[in-house]
């Protein structure tokens, strides 16, 4: 006769089937990601996106360019970063670094500011605020 | 006892026996901008450490890693200069953290370790801001961490959670009554930080009394970023299946 799994075997065996599937939908993902890369040659950087305050903040890593070849572009709700990839090293181009993230709000494109500091590109905005100021009683 | 069974899952094998005591272990799995990982491989590359052995375990994946025609484990121990440094070419998976703590201590207690190091990174959301990261230390006693931060410029991690492997590491090293200490560097959360991995370096240059030029690891910055953009995405899906960004929380405090 079949010995009974003891419980914490069965709950183990659970989340490990669980964890399976979350594996899963990842390489789905990550799968997608490189063959995008590949295909386009397009890398897609890593990046932050935060919000502080009256202030949204992008970060994105992009080593192996410089400040002088990123093209930032900024809209109203969007940052879009395009620069090129070269290995410093072997000194061959990888690719090109396409960044488009849309934001969840406006912001204003006038008040956008930018850095590149150590492969790390940051850009600040001021969101755009609109309303009435209400009086609290 | 039967929860015994779980932690049986994890094997760790000496393909060439470590037989000496009193070596100094020091552990480099992939976490916060990749900090211990690139110190610990670092640390094997520089001081031509020899692969003696390699861990393996139900819970990874059914993958191999070639280099240079060469067939390698996915965790992989080194040895020589009286250390013993333990590097992964991927994330652990979440269910094998546990597990794999237990048994790298208990492993570690049998060789008599002097000292047990987990490196890592200590997340910074400044870090753009800061030239020379800070050391944060913590030991598995006061004594210890005392001990520990007796070197220029390095902080005692006073409050605050660790998650994932170290945790775990240090947890199990005190209560098996193994000198386990953690070494953090402030970093990037999520981008890989040599930098930071060259503080780390220097620190373990004084403590353990190598001398580790980190010259090269600096110069060469750039490039493993870019090498490692894909091992850090990796890691960041990783840490978030084990709360890793409540790193970035303070315990909670009830008066």
């Amino acid at each position: 006769m079949e010995r009974r799994k003891p419980l914490w075997r069965v709950i183990l065996d659970e989340l490990r089937r669980m964890e399976a599937e979350m594996n899963r939908v990842e390489e789905e993902f990550f799968r997608m990601v490189k063959e995008a890369e590949g295909m386009r040659k397009q890398i897609t950087p890593l990046y932050n996106l935060y919000e502080s305050g009256d202030e949204v903040i992008l970060t994105a890593d992009l080593p192996g360019t410089s400040k002088e070849e990123i093209d930032l572009r900024v809209g109203e709700d969007y940052f879009r970063v395009e620069a090129p990839c070269k290995s410093p090293v072997r000194k061959v181009e990888e690719g090109k670094y396409v960044l488009h993230v849309r934001l969840p709000f406006k912001i204003d494109p006038q008040s956008v500011r930018a850095r590149y500091k150590e492969g790390v590109l940051e850009v600040v905005a001021k969101k755009k605020i609109t309303g009435f100021r209400v009086k609290v009683e | 006892m039967e929860s015994q069974e779980y932690y049986r899952e994890v094997e760790i094998v000496e393909v060439k026996p470590i037989d000496e005591k009193g070596f100094v272990f020091i552990e480099g799995f992939p976490d916060i901008g990749l900090v211990g990982t690139i110190a610990a491989s670092y640390l094997v590359d520089k001081l031509k450490l020899e692969e003696v052995g390699y861990i393996d375990a139900d819970t990874l994946p059914p993958i191999i890693a070639v280099r240079g025609e060469k067939i390698q484990e996915l965790i992989r121990i080194y040895s020589g200069r009286r250390l013993v440094v333990v590097t992964s070419d991927i994330p652990l998976p979440a269910s094998m953290i546990k597990p794999l703590g237990y048994r790298l201590m208990e492993w570690a207690k049998s060789k008599d370790p002097e000292l047990f190091l987990c490196l890592s990174g200590l997340p910074e959301p400044n870090r753009l801001n800061i030239d020379k990261p800070g050391i944060f230390v913590l030991g598995s006693s006061p004594e210890l961490t005392e001990k520990l931060v007796q070197a220029d410029g390095v902080s005692k991690f006073r409050d605050g959670f660790i998650a994932g492997i170290k945790g775990v590491l240090l947890k199990e090293g005190m209560r098996m009554n193994v000198n386990t200490a953690i070494i953090l560097a402030q970093s990037h959360y999520n981008y890989p930080d040599p930098g930071a991995a060259a503080e780390v370096l220097r620190y373990l240059s004084k403590l353990l009394e190598i001398e580790i030029d980190v010259a090269p690891l600096l110069e060469s910055a750039e490039e493993l970023k870019l090498k490692l953009r894909d091992l850090m995405r990796r890691t960041d899906q990783m840490m978030q299946g084990i709360q890793k960004s409540k790193e970035l929380e303070l315990p909670p405090v009830y008066l």
